[in-house]
């Protein structure tokens, strides 16, 4: 878990009405002192049924914030991405989201699909979310729900991959709102970089306070969560392990790849898996037909998770967007997670703590998985 | 009348054994039909070669995994079927297969339809949640005497389109209370006709049950002026739409499972639909907030502009929205209003035009100034 460094600012932010205003009113000062030009945070849509992220310059339209929505329809990540991929934001913006959609956006600036020029990245500690379509059942009551919940640290309407989430207050932006064991009517404000060093200094803030309580609630839950994760990856494995059991897994599969779509990792413009390279002669289907006696069809959909898992699990940030669009219920971001945390802590890797690792697929080291190498050599 | 042929048989069991006759008989090289593909249950449409891998075939499975007709065209694009295929179809698959084909996305060679009268189908949800096998007596019963289901797609419930165009034979089941003994083919075609030439069954002449189908039309399109009703003002206006489509998470899904839409990179997936930095910022001196992503709604009206003459209305798109938009509504009442504009029904006619790619002098002439 990567903790702030010593050199890095933490300051005490006081909360007058609610953390929302809070936020609020942070960030109108920001604009005002002109530390930032404007911002990226979530809104309410306007039929009130759902949330999406709005980049905002008007200060009046500020006060529609609304953070921590109970869902997260578009994965930051990929928002981000949207707003940088052709080129740096030509002003500074300043970005709130969980840590799980802060991480994604490092990872695709590492993976060059995120330009961070101009970007100020501002992670809050996350309850975690709720699955999409439970929250539109009854939106007002899922509301209520979801906020009574994340006040009593209860994680069980959340995403299955956030009730195994240890990562939820991890820090790999530049700054963090770090609400757990905060005193009643203030929160942290904790910086992880030199821009969030640089904006602490040009707010005027006092520097330097004591982020112990802060850091001791965090260890207390992600060690928790980490117990829980290690026991649901043994879990799913027991259930899905083997070709037989993970073909079945996927057996309800439409082909209908919105797990990739959503995915803020899988950003190719076009997915291997949906490009001329799978698209076969008819003779060549037929055959493949006549040798097992019948085949699925399409036939490659283990192929397309298979070479997916291959293709994102090092950059899979386990936040859950696969699962929650999933037409028939396929635990997808679960098999993800349990594959992902294998295949990074094989490198030691934890995807988006950190710009300054790189992705272990553009790492060359001499002396790696030495293990692996043929024994008889 | 028509030339067909009856099996004293179940409509399944019949088929099925009338499928292994064609292949063991070399008739056909493979058949295309929804199957079962393991312990669980899980049905897929799948290639059979193999006659006794029919015995897990589900022919008439009232499920549609995949909109087939561009299961079809995948088949069919790179090259044309090189060896006899029969493939059973619902309606609106063979219709989209035809519409896919009129965009040289596949072809119709070497391939015998077989389709029937089609009482639609269960939601990804349901199928999710196991309850196709407990609700398939209540789907026949609803068949055989002509009932609307409430818990169909609202595609479905409210489609008039259930009788196939271009299927070599077709199966009579709407309406018919002998299913569960006998098997009815309507022989369409020559090609169909030559199929069951050897195939023992009565040889009648014989049409479906017009009254019966007239009455299920009815009921069908008393659904759709419902739903065309109730859809009507949440899409008038900017306002409405904006509140409509408002939760979109711009996840394409729609787009990816629609069977007209086919290109590989959609439009608005392109470098052309992405904002530059100076695109945001325009937007932000003139409006001082935007959405990110942005362009939720310009998708939709763009893919409607870009399918509506071509929505075969099988509710792919909606079934498969993550924040339930009526989408599959909102496509077949302004797919229908364009196409009426026309008088175009899509995949009826393998030989007509699509119209936008059909010059004619003398059209839409209300429209001129």
């Amino acid at each position: 878990m990567s903790q702030p460094e010593e050199k890095n600012k933490s300051t005490v932010i006081s909360v007058k009405k609610d953390l929302n205003t809070a936020i609020i009113d942070f960030l109108k000062e920001g604009i005002d002192k002109q530390v930032f030009d404007d911002v990226i945070i979530p809104m309410r849509v306007p039929a009130k049924d759902s949330f999406a992220y709005v980049l905002v310059r008007n200060k009046s339209i500020l006060n529609d914030g609304f953070f921590l929505p109970p869902v997260m329809p578009v994965q930051g990540g990929r928002m981000v991405s949207s707003v940088t991929r052709l080129g740096k934001k030509d002003k500074k913006t300043a970005i709130i989201m969980r840590p799980c959609e802060t991480r994604a956006t490092i990872e695709l600036a590492k993976l060059g699909q995120t330009n961070l020029d101009n970007l100020i990245l501002i992670s809050m500690d996350c309850p975690g979310v709720m699955p999409i379509s439970d929250f539109l059942k009854d939106t007002n009551k899922q509301l209520k729900n979801f906020e009574d919940s994340a006040n009593n640290l209860d994680d069980k309407i959340m995403r299955p991959v956030c009730q195994i989430c240890d990562k939820s207050s991890m820090i790999s932006g530049d700054l963090h709102i770090g609400t757990l064991g905060a005193k009643k009517g203030s929160f942290y404000l904790i910086s992880n970089s030199e821009k969030g060093n640089e904006l602490i200094e040009k707010m005027g803030l006092k520097q330097n306070e004591n982020i112990n309580s802060w850091k001791e609630k965090v260890k207390k839950i992600s060690e928790e969560k980490k117990k829980k994760r290690i026991n649901k990856n043994k879990e799913l494995k027991k259930k899905i392990g083997g070709l037989d059991n993970l073909t079945d897994a996927f057996g309800k599969c439409i082909n209908c790849h919105n797990c990739m779509s959503v995915c803020p990792v899988c950003f190719c413009r076009l997915c291997y898996f949906e490009s001329d390279k799978v698209k076969q002669p008819s003779d060549d289907y037929l055959s493949r037909a006549k040798s097992k006696g019948s085949i699925r069809f399409l036939p490659d959909t283990m192929l397309f998770h298979i070479g997916r898992m291959e293709h994102m699990s090092l950059s899979c940030v386990s936040c859950g967007a696969c699962e929650d669009v999933c037409p028939v219920d396929i635990p997808i971001a679960q098999i993800f997670t349990m594959i992902a945390d294998e295949t990074q802590g094989l490198f030691d890797y934890v995807s988006g703590r950190s710009l300054d690792e790189p992705i272990p697929f553009v790492a060359y080291k001499e002396e790696e998985l030495t293990d692996m190498e043929d024994s008889n050599d | 009348m028509t030339k067909a042929l009856v099996i004293n048989n179940n409509y399944e069991k019949g088929l099925i054994d009338f499928l292994k006759n064609l292949l063991e008989n070399g008739k056909v090289k493979g058949v295309f039909s929804l199957k079962k593909i393991n312990k669980e249950g899980d049905v897929t449409f799948s290639l059979i070669s193999k006659p006794e891998d029919l015995d897990d075939a589900v022919p008439f499975y009232p499920i549609m995994p995949v909109n087939a007709g561009s299961l079809m065209s995948r088949f069919t694009m790179k090259q044309p079927a090189t060896e006899s295929i029969i493939a059973v179809l619902k309606p609106c698959e063979i219709r989209a297969f035809v519409e896919l084909i009129k965009r040289e996305q596949g072809s119709l060679e070497n391939i015998t339809i077989l389709s029937f009268t089609c009482g639609g189908v269960y939601t990804h949800r349901m199928v999710a949640d196991d309850l196709i096998t407990k609700n398939l007596s209540k789907y026949w019963d609803a068949v055989k005497s002509e009932k609307i289901l409430d818990d169909l797609r609202p595609a479905c419930r409210s489609c008039d389109e259930f009788i196939p165009y271009n299927s070599d034979i077709t199966v009579d089941l709407i309406g018919n209370k002998d299913i569960d003994k006998q098997l009815t083919m309507i022989l369409n075609t020559e090609k169909g006709g030559n199929l069951v030439k050897d195939i023992k069954g009565k040889n009648v002449e014989k049409n479906l049950n017009d009254k019966k189908l007239e009455n299920f039309k009815d009921k069908r399109e008393k659904e759709k002026k419902k739903l065309f009703d109730e859809i009507d003002p949440k899409i008038k206006g900017l306002d409405n739409l904006i509140d409509t489509f408002g939760k979109c998470i711009s996840c394409h899904a729609c787009g990816r499972v629609c069977p007209i839409c086919y290109c590989t990179v959609c439009e608005f997936e392109s470098p052309d639909a992405e904002y530059k930095p100076s695109n945001f910022e325009t937007e932000l001196n003139k409006r001082g907030a935007l959405r990110v992503p942005p362009g939720t709604i310009y998708f939709h009206l763009g893919r409607l502009d870009h399918i509506a003459i071509s929505c075969v209305g099988c509710g792919a798109c909606e079934d498969v929205c993550p924040v339930d938009i009526p989408l599959s509504i909102i496509f077949k009442k302004i797919g229908e209003s364009v196409q009426k504009m026309f008088d175009y029904v899509p995949g009826k006619n393998t030989d007509e035009e699509l119209p936008l790619s059909t010059f004619e002098k003398e059209e839409l002439v209300e429209y001129e100034e």
